[in-house]
């Protein structure tokens, strides 16, 4: 037992340094597990949070002319929608008016107010890790969750992962963790992902048969198939398509929706009917 | 102004502007010439390179390890940091031996610095820690060794960086002898 103490008093500095380096490591595990973040040592938390907020506070004064400008062309891509669903020319398409006379009775429609959006403020932002972090001033207090979409004016930013009261942290696209569920424009489903060490303006999608015929310019949306993502939210357009030799396959990169080097306001989509298809899904996972 | 007490403040001075400022450099457009790849420099290492000499090691084992955390609650990067830290904070008392003249005894109540070092020892001395620092980061990082070049070129540029800051801090915060 002397001995022991003894041993402990002359190696206590490599014991210490030894102890603190597997904390460190048990966390770094802990936080590559994708569904559980690590919420207390996240910039959601009180402190971080707080000086993020005075800090955008002041610095969001400068880019107030780029956010006006965003969010002009976003009002016009709105209007141009609406104008899509509410003008409907009943002098020309007579079976439409019909159809609207006919279907009186609004009972036969089964609406689904499906989507809630939020809106937040973007109070930190980074783009140069190898998994990228968002923070915003939005939390619990106001309806945020986990794993809830993000979105920018213009397309997908991320997935929630930490929540404290007043904030959150994002998971933004430009990750390396977990690709999107993404589509071309004639159906052909892939996944959208970020590499390690690519610039923040741009994605990728492997593994395109070559017999689908992709060309510059086309969209990537969101699919339905994710649990995550409303489906048909604009990912991002294609820039450069190679061919891969060693298994005939097309790599398409991608230049990204959402400008991530300048987010200013995104919105988070509550999808009402998700935990219900999770719960499902997970129940299908467990028989098994 | 009690020693203690002008750590702490440098410890607040240090994180905030790593976070407040150096954190924000690759949100500007003007950071990525020609595809360079994005990088961060990273000064708050200088803390644990700025503590007295006396500090006993088990202390700085635990200042790096707080350190390095808050840094990584800003970041959300849980762990790295202070990995890389805790590392150079056990390291620090070997590197100073072997590049001081005298034992570290004599130097009692005082920091590392330029003035009872030098430049070039203490240069040498933040160069290899922060080089180590920045090396065991950005490999916890990536975690992988198919782009190498990547890496490398990452590290030397964030290095280089660092070292920068570090000279603009030493010249900034290092009282100049009063001129007769």
């Amino acid at each position: 037992m002397h001995n022991f103490i003894l041993f402990i008093r002359r190696f206590f500095d490599l014991i210490l340094f030894l102890g603190l380096q597997i904390i460190c490591i048990v966390l770094i595990a802990r936080t590559q597990n994708l569904m559980q973040g690590n919420d207390v040592l996240s910039s959601a938390n009180m402190v971080t949070g707080y000086m993020y907020d005075r800090q955008s506070a002041v610095v969001d004064y400068f880019g107030l002319r780029r956010m006006n400008d965003s969010l002009l062309s976003e009002n016009v891509q709105l209007r141009e929608l609406l104008a899509r669903f509410s003008s409907i020319d009943t002098v020309q398409v007579e079976n439409v008016t019909r159809a609207y006379m006919d279907g009186a009775d609004s009972s036969s429609v089964v609406r689904y107010a499906q989507y809630t959006y939020h809106k937040a403020r973007v109070i930190s932002n980074s783009v140069s890790a190898a998994d990228n972090y968002i923070t915003i001033n939005r939390g619990s207090d106001h309806g945020i969750r986990k794993n809830m979409a993000v979105v920018s004016g213009s397309g997908v930013v991320g997935r929630v992962t930490n929540v404290s009261p007043r904030f959150a942290t994002v998971l933004s696209v430009l990750n390396t963790k977990q690709p999107i569920s993404a589509r071309l424009r004639d159906g052909t489903f892939s996944f959208a992902f970020w590499e390690k060490g690519a610039r923040p303006d741009e994605l990728f999608m492997s593994d395109i048969p070559q017999e689908i015929r992709v060309s510059i310019g086309d969209s990537v949306f969101t699919t339905s198939y994710s649990t995550i993502f409303p489906r048909d939210l604009l990912i991002g357009i294609v820039e450069r398509i190679e061919i891969r030799q060693k298994d005939n396959t097309q790599y398409l990169r991608l230049s990204p929706a959402t400008n991530f080097r300048n987010l200013q306001y995104v919105y988070i989509i509550q999808d009402d009917l998700i935990p219900e298809r999770r719960a499902l899904e997970d129940s299908v996972k467990k028989k098994k | 102004m009690s020693d203690y007490l002008k750590n702490f403040l440098r410890f607040c001075l240090i994180i905030a502007i790593q976070v407040l400022i150096l954190n924000k450099i690759p949100l500007r457009w003007w950071s990525q010439p020609l595809g360079f790849p994005l990088f961060i420099p990273m000064i708050y290492p200088l803390f644990i390179l700025l503590l007295p000499f006396c500090t006993p090691v088990w202390l700085l084992l635990i200042l790096g390890f707080i350190a390095g955390i808050t840094v990584d609650s800003f970041m959300n990067t849980v762990g790295m940091h202070a990995m890389a830290t805790v590392l150079i904070a056990y390291l620090r008392t070997n590197v100073l031996n072997a590049l001081l003249q005298k034992n570290q005894e004599e130097y009692a109540g005082q920091s590392p610095g330029v003035k009872n070092m030098g430049w070039f020892p203490f240069l040498t001395y933040s160069f290899f820690l922060i080089l180590l620092h920045h090396t065991v980061y950005f490999t916890i990082e990536l975690w992988s060794l198919t782009n190498i070049g990547y890496l490398l070129l990452k590290i030397l540029a964030s290095t280089v960086t660092t070292m920068l800051f570090v000279i603009t801090y030493l010249l900034l915060f290092t009282k100049q002898s009063a001129r007769p």
